[in-house]
């Protein structure tokens, strides 16, 4: 394991490939509303995101999840508890058989995510591919830091594009 | 709810508050499978280099949405949010977040806005700015 933070030319070699896929189990409308629970707290949430008759008589015609709702968390069907263990955030590039340099903390840092206006609904079984994009060496507050762009695309069971998320982590 | 007849360059949001308490926090925590110790155990924050306990960035990058989305109303489109975090939003902070238009556009027939985001804490702490992008909803 490399000891520097500093981006070697394995770490530049698996920029832009896929290194997995996840696919989400049918999101379920509490799923919708413990998110919208979460988020608009203390206040209640727009009804768009709990009370299926004031969503059936929206334009929307149900209840759909905010923008940036994410269909992943706590188990996916893909990769499932009987696989292999996925690498964590930190150590994305062992999943394309690269070491990741040894670091102290994690951090993320930056969030752009671009939206198609598809948006995600109760049943729905949604996609995501996941790719390193970018890496950059700054100096910050913190010493030294590795910046890794990590990319995010989400489509749902017809193959219509959701958004798309820029995480950008720094190591140190 | 904001329309093409209804906003102009320099409208400002109104402004979306929050505490930064574990009542917050860990209701996040558990809609997002999101437990990093540093996000409740001030011991592991600081050993990071941190003050204090901190919030989730995806959280901090969910009340934009949410702000926004309170602005536009349901039929508006949400088309880009940007957000990068410049100092931790500290346990025991309030957290506000606002955002002012900076441009309106026509593109693919719809209007476009552009707004420049942020959030502060109460002692003027910039803890994040952003940009957004959404399509305002045709009220003709």
């Amino acid at each position: 394991m490399p000891d520097e933070m500093r981006v070697t030319d394995e770490m530049r070699a698996i920029v832009g490939k896929v290194m997995r896929e996840t696919v989400s189990y049918p999101i379920a409308v509490s799923d919708i509303r413990k998110w919208a629970v979460a988020v608009y707290y203390p206040e209640v949430p727009p009804r768009l995101y709990w009370d299926e008759d004031y969503a059936a008589r929206s334009r929307w015609g149900g209840i759909v999840a905010p923008e940036d709702f994410n269909p992943f968390a706590w188990m996916t069907r893909t990769p499932s508890p009987d696989d292999p263990p996925v690498s964590q955030t930190a150590f994305s590039e062992r999943e394309l058989g690269v070491e990741p340099p040894r670091h102290r903390a994690l951090l993320l840092t930056e969030i752009r995510a671009t939206h198609s206006g598809v948006r995600m609904r109760p049943g729905d079984v949604i996609r995501s591919t996941h790719k390193i994009s970018g890496y950059f060496e700054r100096e910050g507050r913190m010493g030294h830091m590795l910046y890794t762009t990590l990319s995010h695309e989400l489509f749902n069971q017809r193959d219509e594009w959701i958004r798309t998320v820029d995480s950008v982590f720094a190591r140190y | 709810m904001a329309s093409p007849d209804t906003i102009a360059v320099g409208d400002e949001l109104p402004a979306f508050v929050r505490e930064g308490t574990v009542h917050h926090w860990n209701r996040f925590a558990a809609a997002n499978c999101e437990f990093a110790a540093h996000h409740w155990d001030d011991e592991v924050a600081r050993h990071e280099g941190f003050p204090s306990a901190f919030a989730m960035a995806p959280l901090q990058h969910a009340y934009l949405h949410a702000m926004l989305r309170d602005w536009l109303g349901e039929d508006g489109r949400i088309v880009a949010v940007a957000i990068r975090l410049r100092s931790p939003f500290l346990r025991g902070r309030t957290l506000t977040a606002g955002g002012r238009v900076t441009g309106i556009r026509r593109e693919g027939g719809e209007t476009l806005a552009d707004l420049d985001l942020w959030e502060t804490d109460e002692e003027g702490t910039s803890i994040a700015t952003g940009t957004a992008t959404v399509a305002l909803p045709d009220r003709s």
